[in-house]
């Protein structure tokens, strides 16, 4: 019984495995191929199949006056327009989060559970509903193609996530240790620095991290809101395709692009393994 | 180290509501410098809300607060320098051991050698010296919970400790030593103790007064042997010893006996001012005696079980309808049939609409 179910379970954690890296794997070898080996036949195994080239990456950091498509730029582009709206949007959110579950609220019939899923809601919204108030708004403040504008949109479209998270977190730490830490002598700010806060690390982080994965991969606004001052990697990555599809330097680019998330990935992962996620007032 | 004196204080959670209900009914209360208190009562009888009151966590919705005769009603909790202890242990999860047994005083700006020199008191008392560099979030339940006990003793010049069931989660060996420990601590350092628990054997070994609430409601103040002996209401003696107090309705015949079914039963209470409907006997299983013969206050009644409880039986005999419990040392032979219970004059007390007639 207990080797069939191991053999069981590893099987289907590497045909799964298969799954979620041959993609990767694809994209990798593609990175390395000429026009030849891409558009005639499916060709597998570099120095055999084909001879790799690093082309395709040389042309993602070579200016356009040489012919490449600088992707270095709307890269750091990318970086500080999703840090600054994650950084903003845990920091306020927390707050928020914190109020609505700690202090009651209440105006007519509107309470805390409404104003939470008030900011749920901004979610549920289909982004294209948003996308002309936004266009008119930042063009109305003259943000429309800089990264301030970015960081703004984003920030909204963040911070709904970090509230939801936190509000959740914070509803599963118990009351009790707030009153404690008055108890202790703290006043309620010094509690909720002291004490509330280096507890909720672990819900940040990963309040944090969902914000990072949505700010960072988001197309649509970043392409609306944008033209030709600042440009951000998913755009960029898009403005690629030329009439002839340069399915090398696209696949260097994805990769390129996919690289932060994962490492993000692999810390957080050893974060939660560590068990600092649970369990951490229990 | 303070006299607490809580005046016509009542609480309502939603007091703005049309079906506004007390959590605490008005009352007023003094707790004693010094004194160990333990509050008994059922689930959701306020017990925590008083607590919560005087730690300054709930505001009051009326009444004044006073420590020492300074009204505190509208200081906050960080102000009234008192500590209380919750079920659950609740530990700052980031720190260790030590860095929370110390909070307490570092919030409150003591001096590094005075904090260090309180710890290690704390943390011998509490035998945690061995865990004092650990981080708190690795320990077990009951460890936390002597963390929260220690961060609440750790000051000792506080108003009152207050404690709300501290050792549900404690294992009962160690509860027992805590119990002496808090006992200990009680006498040395002459703080107010004020405990509240749903185990009246808790209550009843640890502290000298014992308020009883129901509903809101203070019902009745006094020591383990009054509340046992004396119970001011019918919800007393049934709340208060195991099993609960005998409680059976009869009428008043005459200044100090009674008619309980087809007996007359005698009572040292007097009976003078006593003319309303509701009247009831209460008799404690343990004062009630087992005869040989019939005799003066004694009932013939028929044996229906036997139940043992180890170091002594409990009988449940009936009479006229009426199931008597009565409680005796294991080796008493109980008769299988009838058996002769004689009420004391003495251990009968009257209630009038469920209030001892004094």
């Amino acid at each position: 019984m207990g080797t069939f179910y191991t053999t069981l379970k590893y099987t289907a954690v590497t045909i799964w495995s298969m799954f979620v890296i041959a993609p990767f794997l694809w994209a990798l070898s593609t990175s390395f191929k000429d026009f030849n080996s891409v558009t005639s036949g499916a060709t597998y195994i570099p120095w055999v199949d084909f001879e790799p080239t690093l082309e395709g990456w040389r042309v993602l950091l070579r200016s356009p006056a040489q012919g490449g498509v600088n992707i270095v730029e709307p890269y750091l582009n990318s970086i500080f327009v999703t840090c600054l709206a994650s950084f903003i949007s845990i920091l306020l959110g927390t707050l928020a989060a914190y109020a609505l579950s700690r202090y009651t609220f209440k105006a007519g019939f509107i309470k805390n559970d409404d104003i939470t899923f008030f900011f749920i809601s901004q979610r549920i919204m289909p982004p294209v509903v948003l996308a002309i108030p936004f266009f008119i708004m930042l063009g109305k403040l003259g943000l429309l193609d800089t990264l301030l504008g970015l960081v703004m949109v984003y920030v909204v479209l963040l911070m709904p996530i970090a509230v939801w998270i936190m509000v959740d977190f914070f509803n599963k730490v118990p009351v009790e240790i707030d009153e404690t830490a008055l108890i202790d002598g703290c006043n309620p700010i010094q509690a909720f620095f002291k004490v509330v806060l280096p507890n909720s690390i672990p819900g940040m982080v990963v309040a944090g991290l969902f914000c990072m994965i949505f700010g960072w991969t988001d197309f649509f606004f970043a392409f609306i809101l944008t033209f030709t001052e600042v440009q951000l990697l998913p755009v960029a990555i898009v403005s690629l395709n030329s009439s002839i599809t340069p399915w090398w330097s696209l696949s260097a680019a994805a990769l390129v692009s996919v690289a932060p998330l994962i490492v993000v990935a692999f810390i957080v992962e050893r974060y939660l393994s560590k068990g600092n996620l649970s369990g951490a007032l229990k | 180290m303070a006299q607490i004196k809580l005046q016509n204080i009542a609480h309502s959670y939603n007091p703005n509501s049309v079906d506004s209900k007390y959590a605490l009914k008005p009352f007023d209360m003094t707790w004693v410098d010094g004194g160990r208190y333990a509050i008994l009562g059922p689930s959701g009888c306020g017990k925590s809300t008083m607590l919560n009151i005087m730690s300054g966590i709930v505001k009051p919705s009326e009444g004044r607060l006073l420590f020492d005769g300074v009204d505190v009603t509208d200081e906050t909790t960080s102000d009234r320098n008192i500590a209380q202890v919750f079920q659950f242990p609740v530990i700052y999860g980031t720190m260790t051991v030590h860095d929370n047994l110390a909070f307490p005083l570092v919030c409150r700006g003591y001096d590094k050698s005075f904090i260090e020199s309180k710890v290690n008191e704390v943390a011998e008392a509490l035998s945690l010296e061995g865990l004092l560099s650990q981080s708190a979030r690795k320990l077990t339940a009951d460890q936390k919970q002597l963390i929260s006990l220690g961060r609440g003793l750790v000051r000792d010049n506080v108003a009152a400790i207050l404690m709300d069931e501290p050792l549900t989660v404690i294992d009962p060996d160690l509860k027992f030593r805590l119990r002496r420990k808090l006992k200990e601590i009680n006498q040395k350092y002459q703080s107010t103790l004020i405990y509240v628990t749903h185990d009246q054997n808790e209550a009843m070994t640890f502290a000298e007064n014992i308020i009883v609430m129901d509903d809101g409601e203070i019902v009745q103040v006094g020591s383990p042997a009054e509340l046992f002996d004396r119970p001011r209401t019918t919800f007393v003696g049934y709340f208060i010893g195991a099993p609960a107090m005998n409680l059976f309705e009869c009428d008043v015949v005459d200044s100090n006996s009674i008619k309980f079914g087809s007996e007359k039963i005698s009572t040292e209470t007097d009976l003078k001012s006593v003319n309303g409907e509701n009247i009831k006997l209460g008799i404690r299983a343990e004062y009630v005696q087992l005869m040989k013969s019939s005799a003066k206050n004694t009932v013939q009644a028929k044996v229906e079980s036997v139940d043992d409880w180890g170091n002594h039986k409990l009988i449940s005999a009936n009479f006229e309808g009426n199931i008597i419990k009565v409680k005796v040392k294991r080796e008493v032979e109980v008769p299988a049939e009838n058996v002769y219970l004689r009420f004391p004059t003495n251990n009968c007390c009257i209630y009038e609409n469920e209030i001892l007639v004094p």
